[in-house]
């Protein structure tokens, strides 16, 4: 598609310009951003810039000439011959003859055209701000006929040419692009004048005229105007501080138990400690269960075993019952940790600092642990769910194939991404041992 | 340590640079005979002659422009804009040129400029000589903008913008000058962008610009006898600010209040407040609050001018409701 170089309107109140030199030839090539030629206004002396690459072709106005703002003086096509037709340079104004065009507007009057004009030097589209004349109305040239918006102002346009409004091709609020015709000017008064919306231009030719009433949207239902109130908070929103929420994320507390305590809110942090103390009044209602957490693993036995084996020959270590505490210590993440191991009917406690095996002493009987573990290979359970206790508790079970590891804990002791990671680097430690040294 | 006023500590800082840096001058409305009204100047141009101190007819963008274009061509020009409110009138020498000359010319021009000049309300002087109009400035990127809150930090950010290489504006509070700080007599500069930890606190950080300081500060006396521990901060210079040591403090205590004379609307609180609602928004247990002055011209009645600032007592009554986790609804 070639593109067509208009004169571009520079000032406010510019009619004309007049064109002082060409920075090109008909045939140069040309880049979009190239100088093109420059153009004296009333104020001033400027370079007009090519909008897009080609070749120069069907120049029509020389240096010296004055050409009208909005004219068609040159294009820019894809090859250096042109193509088309050649710009029509018989008026002042771009004109094509209405109809003969386009088939699908022989509604629309015949007379002079207007057009969107260029009001700036990058403008695409112009809005119609309004109309300062109706269909039928006598204008004079100097009438103003419409206000339009570009990106930088709002400009009034005056109608250009004597006679009568014979048609309004755009609505107000609407944008056109620049060159498209928005009215047409006759010179006798027109029996029938013609007002529509760009859009309808577009529209399907098979398409009839759509009646005005649904041009705009249809207004919405009485009511629905209004966004909707927020709901009240006793609803479903807690309101709580963002470190508050924050907190709780992190120590695995349910903002929602305090709100059904009809604890007032909104929630800050001093409030998690009321939270930190619901739990266990109100765990006979029954709260408890929906905050326990309950996850199994099941693994092969034959890693452990043979790990365990191996350690006892070759490094001493004949307390398996020590091994796993060390398994279960490291998996927790930190670097200190206690482990309770409860084996046949026995309580020990481990501090395991680390994961180097060795790294492993007796804790005293009256510390707390991190972590409970209930040896159970040796039994004969196959599944175990007996609710949490005061620390998380992993048991482990012998099932027909391996190993089944089970973890039960509160939600406040544990949120589900901690328990989850626990217990899966757990049964990664038991399945590969060696996992553990690496 | 020896107590001067900010008035003396301002000239000091003066002098000494003058003596130091002999492209340094100082240009604007009574400065040389009188010594500007609030008789900072007192005594320079007997030094430094009215080659270096020169009284300028009253124009402010002529002698705010001829500034710009002395420190483009190598002098390190201080200016005396006797009011703040006359800022506006020099809008385009400071923000269209002064601000963007390093920026345009790609490094090669500088304007090192120091623009003296105040804030501050409650002097009875009318709404047209009463504004805080920094943040108008602050807005405006390549321009740094120093508000002291005692004689100390006068002294010692003066020094500094004098020898910084771009402009500088530095807001004086016009009520502040006959206030004593102690003032070491060594050379000493602070740096731009070290906000100063006032008085350290835990359970709310209330953020002070220039003579806001003093309210944050009588603030946290207040609010100490009811049990409530305060931390003061002031950044210095708002640009550059500080963030750091802001959202350190507030990431520490979970409650900010931000207190400057500016208006309130669009302004240096709003600006800070939405700084830490942004980086520290996980850390915060109740809703940054911003204190500004009230968006109405400041009036002339004493007694209506008093209340268009914010006050100790204002403060500690905002940082008692973010203490107690009341639901903040506006401040």
């Amino acid at each position: 598609m070639p593109l067509d170089v208009i004169m571009p309107a520079l000032g406010m109140a510019q009619d004309t310009g007049v064109i002082l030199t060409w920075h090109k030839s008909p045939g140069d090539p040309v880049s979009e951003g190239d100088a093109l030629f420059e153009v004296e206004t009333d104020k001033a002396a400027m370079e007009v810039e090519a909008q897009g690459s080609g070749y120069l072709t069907d120049v029509t106005a020389a240096a010296g000439d004055e050409v009208p703002v909005g004219k068609v003086l040159a294009r820019i096509s894809e090859t250096p011959e042109g193509g088309g037709t050649t710009p029509d340079t018989s008026d002042d104004q771009p004109k094509k003859s209405v109809g003969s065009e386009d088939q699908t507007d022989s509604a629309i009057p015949e007379g002079e055209e207007v057009i969107m004009p260029a009001l700036g030097m990058t403008q695409d589209v112009g809005l119609i701000v309004a109309w300062r004349k109706s269909p039928g109305d006598a204008v004079s040239a100097a009438d103003i006929l419409f206000e339009v918006e570009t990106d930088k102002s709002v400009v009034e346009v005056q109608a250009g040419h004597d006679g009568f409004v014979a048609a309004l091709l755009a609505e107000e609020g609407e944008e056109a692009p620049v060159g498209d015709v928005i009215a047409i000017i006759s010179r006798e008064k027109p029996e029938a004048p013609v007002s529509r919306s760009q859009r309808e231009r577009k529209a399907p030719t098979t398409a009839p005229p759509a009646p005005s009433t649904t041009k705009r949207p249809a207004p919405a239902p009485k009511g629905s105007l209004r966004p909707a109130k927020p709901a009240p908070s006793s609803d479903s929103r807690i309101l709580a501080s963002p470190k508050a929420r924050r907190l709780a994320l992190e120590r695995g507390l349910d903002l929602s138990l305090l709100a059904e305590q009809g604890h007032p809110q909104p929630y800050h942090v001093k409030d998690l400690e009321v939270l930190e103390n619901l739990p266990k009044a109100i765990a006979p209602q029954g709260s408890a269960m929906t905050a326990s957490r309950c996850i199994s693993a099941e693994v092969s036995s034959d890693g452990f075993e043979a790990f365990a084996a191996w350690a006892a020959k070759e490094t001493g270590l004949a307390d398996a019952s020590a091994l796993l505490a060390a398994f279960a210590g490291t998996s927790l993440g930190r670097e200190n940790t206690i482990v309770a191991l409860e084996a046949f009917g026995e309580t020990r406690l481990y501090k395991v600092r680390g994961r180097r095996l060795g790294n492993l002493t007796e804790a005293d009987s009256d510390t707390t642990p991190d972590v409970r573990l209930r040896d159970l290979r040796f039994g004969h359970l196959s599944s175990i769910q007996v609710g949490p206790e005061d620390t998380p508790v992993i048991s482990i079970l012998t099932t027909g194939t391996g190993l089944k590891l089970t973890l039960e804990c509160t939600a406040e002791q544990m949120n589900a991404s901690t328990a989850i990671n626990l217990l899966s680097d757990f049964a990664g430690r038991m399945e590969q041992p060696l996992r553990h040294l690496l | 340590m020896r107590e001067i006023t900010l008035s003396q500590a301002v000239n000091e800082a003066l002098v000494e640079e003058m003596r130091r840096d002999p492209t340094t001058f100082i240009l604007g409305e009574d400065v040389a005979e009188a010594g500007t009204p609030f008789k900072v100047l007192s005594g320079l141009v007997e030094e430094f002659g009215t080659e270096r101190v020169i009284d300028t007819p009253i124009s402010e963008p002529g002698f705010l422009g001829i500034a710009v274009g002395a420190a483009m061509t190598g002098a390190r020009p201080i200016v005396d804009l006797m009011f703040g409110d006359f800022i506006y009138l020099v809008m385009d020498q400071l923000c269209n040129q002064a601000a963007k000359q390093q920026y345009m010319s790609g490094g090669k021009l500088s304007v090192p400029m120091v623009v003296r000049t105040n804030l501050g309300a409650t002097r009875r002087s009318g709404a047209q000589h009463s504004q805080s109009l920094h943040a108008l400035v602050a807005h405006i990127p390549g321009l740094k903008v120093a508000m002291p809150s005692s004689a100390y930090e006068a002294k010692g950010l003066m020094k500094t913008a004098i020898r910084d290489n771009n402009p500088v504006v530095i807001f004086e509070d016009k009520l502040m000058y006959q206030d004593k700080a102690p003032v070491p007599e060594e050379e000493y500069l602070i740096p731009f962008g070290e906000a100063k930890i006032k008085r350290e606190g835990t359970d709310i950080t209330l953020i002070g610009t220039s003579s806001m300081v003093q309210v944050a500060e009588a603030a946290a006396r207040i609010l100490e006898a009811e049990g409530i521990s305060a931390e003061v901060i002031d950044p210095r210079t708002i640009v550059p600010l500080d963030e750091k040591t802001l959202l350190e403090s507030v990431r520490k205590t979970s409650r900010a209040i931000v207190i400057d004379e500016g208006h309130q609307n669009y302004g240096v609180t709003g600006e800070i407040a939405s700084r830490l609602n942004e980086k520290a928004f996980y850390y915060l247990d109740a809703p940054v609050l911003r204190m500004g002055a009230m968006d109405v011209p400041v009036p002339f009645s004493p007694v209506l001018e008093d209340l268009t600032v914010p006050t100790p007592e204002g403060v500690a009554a905002n940082a008692r409701r973010l203490c107690a986790g009341e639901m903040i609804h506006a401040a």
